[in-house]
């Protein structure tokens, strides 16, 4: 049984970077990439080619997204290996966790101008090392560092863009034409193979940028060794235990920061999971206490009418699309139009921060509170969470308790002459329960993401209304947090249902 | 499917109720030996609710194939004077429709003909034969459709290499392009073993490619969606025959509203007129009033204990004798109004929308008659890839065993870890929003299932008697595989199919509500969606409509799956439900 579970547990890592992989590669594969979703996302609208381009190189090189997709998956995936290489990472008082700084892509088309690019700078010591017990002084001096030389790389990667954009014109201007993309950015690795012309028209443009260009570099190079200087001063806590110091360690997972909202991806998931599990703790006791009868019922009267009607009632609510269930409980019961009884969407009433807990006698009369207001925004998401579920599992007893009702032993009960009331309840469906207690292991984590739906009909803040809008804004860090956590939870639940099978049956066992 | 009839009784010979051995001898009695599908089928047409849902099915399918001869702003017959004085008559409907259109009303007037006909008796052909031979040829047909509609796209890019560029210069591109994609296909296609000699499978292959570059050559050119038709009749300039719904899923009333079923058409016309005509009339009853309205306030004003009071009662006191005075006039002149109106924009010069109309004014009944090829296509294609990809891999898997099983189950296992809904969502929000792509998609997401169940066969049958002679003699490792094993062992699979044609309906719904469905492309899904809006209205006719007709179609082929569950393993209990 260990050998069993650890061969599980480890076959689990290359089913997770599958996993992930493939959601990495299917962002990746998004038309104009997360770099033009991104701008799009922030409203801007230039219609100018050169401004636009600008734009998304700032945007491309703040998350990375330059670099191959196979580098970047990399860099993701040491970011969540709780194995780390390299020198390790430090905590801010914020609780940010920074990296060394990143080094400098070199300029592009350097050879045209230069014999060797400018050498990078050894890492500017700090001269008054900041007081041990005072962290004020130390953040100042970090962001100092750190914001210097964001600004000295932003100033850079805009040149850069610029020179490319010249760099276009010029590749356009000496019939070259079709080295040029839709965005005016030049083939590089086919332009630098042509000698200059340095009689053409636009060489002057391009000499223009190139001198920003390498200014640029250079104040980007200095600004990262005063940046280096004090990461390597260590002045904050490092992140996670070193294995062979600055090489490896272990750390935890860190799960990036969302690219939309700029915040920390665990607080988001944070703030949404418990809407989620409020929903899917209160809908599955309601399901297993409806479900778990009609399917003993359903059973115990095999072939007659109850059966025959129970099964009909199954068959049509498993294909009731959800979508249809939502908006007519929505239009029906929600909307102003007809019924009205139940809120539009949402998660709580807007005054409901001045609301008691539970409800109470005020001197405006009956007043809700908190606990109720809860209760009445989530009543159709939570009935539109059930209806489905229901179907399934009543199936499932009812085909687990017929599956008994064949067996040997209760047909010796029955000669016996045991009790049917003690046959059903005592024998069959005891032994019944046993693939629905391991069910629910495996279903409840699919549920984690199985409400997207409803929550996005019912406007719910929970997980499945952030994945949609991850989705949307092809916020690639929240998306792949989701999977991740997703995939683990289902995968050791599926482990899990397969141990408590075991422990529960002796007649299994795993070698 | 094949005959019921004893083959023995060529009379009408009443069949015993209880035969003897000797009556059987002497072939009283004796049912035609029937293959184990054929039987399956025949005790499932024997349930009442399965041939209810197969009719629902065979009319979404009906709807599927003629929706653009039923349902068509495009007149089928157009007559009109041209301004030197001549007469045109045409048929818009034709010149609209596209090659898959055709196509598909080809192959179903063909089929019709090949199952209606004799052709068992002069040509030997059974059913089976003749429904492969029909399938292969929709088979090559679609593909065709499939790589021009590619070709097309592509050609029709902004930016294209030299040799397209000078390609689609060409006034003879339609053509060219059809026999290309024709070639191809008759490359591939010919492959196929709908006939024994070489001769025979390559002419078939022609004569199909032919037809279908004939239909793709023909409408190559999309032209533009303009429906001036009515304008012209109502000038008076043309006569048109309709189609039964006169109205395209894509053609959007001028005036863009909203309107509830069985309304006419130019309610909002007339709306529009009687408010434009009614508010003078308020206005000058308002003024009328004026003087009476402030003697009514003042008097108002003498018993109210305060100034602020008394503005207020005075302000209560001007609006009701207002009030009272624009209801006098909407009493007396609405009516009349309304008369005018009638006359004016008389009831009944265009049809009515008899399902209403969504938002921006396209026609209810005419998308949910063009949807239905959606959910009959997404549901078929997208299932069939999930099995061929699905039975493959399981095979593999079931076959072989150690370490290719373990290596397989891990990508079996990926699409068990994250929820199906969640990874079709991220596909379908970052892949081009088109049918093709959003049918594969689903195929490629949800095959894990079929390579689950058949998985599990394999590993029971590899080690059965028949599989190891077929392995003895030596047999390929294909035909092992695939003609021995697989027969045995893909009836779970078939059965859950069903199922996942269903699930595959509701996916697609699901997906075209949250507004990644297929771009231009009438689907129930889509209507869905917009019968609520972030206002809160809801429009009842576009939920109630197409989401009973999703919930129908889903219906109708989860009874189907469980009727033929029941039908051939009563123990089968293992399939999903």
């Amino acid at each position: 049984m260990g050998t069993y579970v650890l061969r599980r547990l480890l076959l689990m890592i290359p089913t997770l970077i599958g996993i992930t992989f493939l959601i990495f590669m299917l962002i990746a594969l998004s038309p104009g990439g997360i770099g033009a979703a991104l701008r799009a996302a922030g409203g801007s609208m230039q219609a100018d080619v050169g401004s636009r381009a600008i734009q998304e190189a700032y945007l491309e090189d703040r998350y990375g997204l330059d670099s191959p997709v196979v580098v970047q998956y990399l860099r993701w995936l040491h970011r969540i290996s709780p194995v780390k290489f390299g020198e390790r990472a430090q905590i801010l008082p914020t609780g940010e966790v920074v990296g060394q700084p990143r080094a400098m892509r070199e300029p592009p088309m350097w050879r045209w101008f230069l014999n060797e690019l400018p050498p990078e700078p050894a890492p500017v010591a700090l001269e008054t090392a900041p007081d041990e017990k005072n962290g004020e002084a130390r953040s100042r001096a970090w962001s100092l560092a750190s914001n210097g030389y964001a600004r000295a790389r932003s100033t850079y990667v805009a040149s850069r863009a610029v020179f490319e954009q010249r760099l276009g014109d010029y590749a356009k201007a000496i019939g070259r034409g079709d080295l040029v993309d839709y965005r005016n950015r030049p083939d590089l690795g086919a332009l630098s193979k042509l000698s200059p012309d340095k009689n053409s028209p636009a060489w002057a443009e391009v000499e223009k940028a190139w001198d920003a260009t390498i200014t640029a570099y250079r104040a980007g190079l200095d600004a990262r060794a005063r940046a280096l200087g004090v990461f390597e001063a260590q002045l904050f806590p490092q992140v996670g235990l070193p294995v062979i110091p600055g090489a490896v360690s272990v750390a935890l997972p860190d799960l990036g920061t969302s690219f939309a909202r700029g915040r920390p991806v665990v607080d988001l998931i944070a703030t949404a999971l418990p809407v989620t599990l409020l929903l899917n703790l209160i809908a599955f006791p309601i399901v297993y206490l409806i479900a778990i009868p009609c399917g003993m019922l359903a059973a115990v009267r095999q072939g007659r009418w109850q059966d025959v009607t129970l099964g009909g009632v199954f068959v049509a609510l498993w294909s009731i699309p959800t979508v249809w269930a939502g908006v007519l409980c929505l239009g029906y019961l929600a909307s102003d139009q007809y019924l009205g009884a139940f809120p539009v969407g949402g998660l709580n009433d807007k005054d409901a921060a001045s609301f008691t807990f539970l409800p109470t006698w005020g001197e405006m009369g009956f007043e809700r509170g908190f606990l109720l207001d809860t209760l009445w925004h989530i009543a159709l998401p939570v009935l539109c969470l059930v209806y489905g579920g229901f179907a399934v599992l009543s199936k499932q007893t009812r085909a687990a308790m017929l599956e008994n009702f064949n067996a040997d032993y209760v047909r010796t009960a029955k000669a016996k002459g045991v009790e049917q009331k003690t046959i059903v309840f005592a024998h069959v469906f005891r032994n019944s329960l046993l693939p629905l207690i391991t069910m629910f292991a495996t279903v409840f984590p699919a549920t984690l993401a199985g409400s997207v739906v409803i929550e996005r009909i019912f406007s719910v803040p929970g997980m499945g209304s952030m994945v949609i809008e991850a989705i949307y804004l092809r916020d690639r860090e929240v998306l792949l947090a989701n999977t991740l956590m997703i995939a683990a939870v289902n995968l050791l639940a599926l482990l899990l249902a397969d141990i408590l099978y075991a422990l529960a049956d002796p007649r299994i066992s795993y070698k | 499917m094949t005959s019921t009839q004893p083959s023995s009784s060529p009379g009408p010979r009443p069949e015993p109720a209880s035969v003897t051995g000797v009556q059987l001898m002497q072939g009283i009695g004796v049912r035609e030996a029937r293959g184990f599908w054929a039987d399956a089928w025949s005790s499932v047409l024997k349930q009442p609710r399965a041939v209810l849902s197969l009719t629902w099915i065979g009319l979404v399918a009906f709807f599927a194939v003629f929706a653009p001869v039923l349902a068509s702003g495009h007149p089928v017959w157009f007559t009109e004077k041209l301004a030197d004085g001549s007469q045109r008559a045409w048929s818009p409907l034709a010149s609209s429709l596209s090659s898959a259109d055709i196509l598909l009303l080809v192959a179903t007037l063909v089929a019709a003909v090949v199952f209606v006909l004799p052709i068992k008796k002069w040509m030997g052909w059974t059913v089976g034969r003749r429904l492969g031979l029909l399938l292969a040829s929709v088979g090559q047909g679609a593909v065709m459709v499939v790589v021009a509609t590619a070709l097309k796209g592509y050609l029709e890019q902004r930016e294209v290499p030299p040799w397209a560029a000078a390609w689609r210069a060409r006034p003879g591109l339609p053509w060219e392009a059809a026999a290309v994609v024709g070639a191809l296909s008759v490359m591939i296609f010919a492959w196929l073993p709908t006939f024994r000699t070489l001769a025979a499978r390559l002419s078939f292959a022609v004569l199909v490619a032919v037809i279908a570059g004939a239909a793709i050559g023909a409408s190559w050119r999309t032209p533009p969606e303009v429906f001036s038709y009515r304008q012209k009749v109502d000038a008076g300039q043309a006569q048109a025959v309709w189609t039964l719904v006169p109205w395209s899923p894509v053609q959007r009333g001028t005036n863009l509203r909203l309107l509830e079923p069985g309304s006419d058409p130019s309610t909002p016309d007339r709306d529009a007129w009687i408010r434009a005509e009614f508010r003078p009339l308020v206005a000058a009853a308002r003024e009328k009033a004026g003087p009476e309205a402030e003697k009514a306030a003042e008097a108002a004003k003498v018993d109210a204990p305060s100034p602020r009071a008394a503005e207020q009662l005075a302000r209560e006191a001007r609006e009701r004798v207002l009030a009272e005075a624009e209801s006098a006039v909407r009493a007396q002149a609405l009516p009349e109004l309304e008369k005018r109106a009638l006359e004016k924009f008389p009831k009944g010069t265009a049809p009515e929308f008899v399902m209403g109309t969504d938002g921006i004014g396209q026609d209810v009944l005419s998308q949910m008659m063009y949807a239905c090829r959606l959910s009959i296509s997404i549901g078929l294609v997208s299932t069939g890839l999930a099995v061929v990809i699905g039975v493959t891999i399981g095979a593999i898997m079931g076959y072989f065993g150690g370490w290719i099983d373990t290596l397989l189950f891990r990508i079996v296992e990926i699409f068990m870890a994250i929820p199906v809904l969640f990874l079709l969502i991220v596909a379908a929000a970052v892949l081009p929003r088109n049918t093709y792509v959003m049918m594969m998609i689903i195929g490629c997401v949800t095959w894990t299932g079929a390579a689950r169940f058949t998985r599990a066969e394999f590993m029971r049958l590899r080690n059965q008697d028949f599989v190891q002679a077929a392995q003895a003699v030596g047999l390929p490792l294909r035909s092992v595989l695939f003609k021995h094993m697989l027969p045995n062992g893909v009836t779970p699979v078939l059965v859950d199919a069903s199922f996942a044609i269903a699930a595959a309906i509701q996916i697609e719904a699901v997906l075209s509500y949250l507004a990644l469905g297929p771009a231009e492309q009438a689907s129930w899904g889509r209507l869905l969606a917009s019968a609520t809006n972030e206002v809160g209205e809801f429009k009842w006719w576009m939920a109630i409509f197409p989401g009973f007709a999703i919930f129908l179609t889903a219906l109708s082929y989860n009874i189907l799956g469980e009727a033929l569950r029941d039908a051939i393993d009563p123990k089968l209990k293992k399939a999903r439900v």
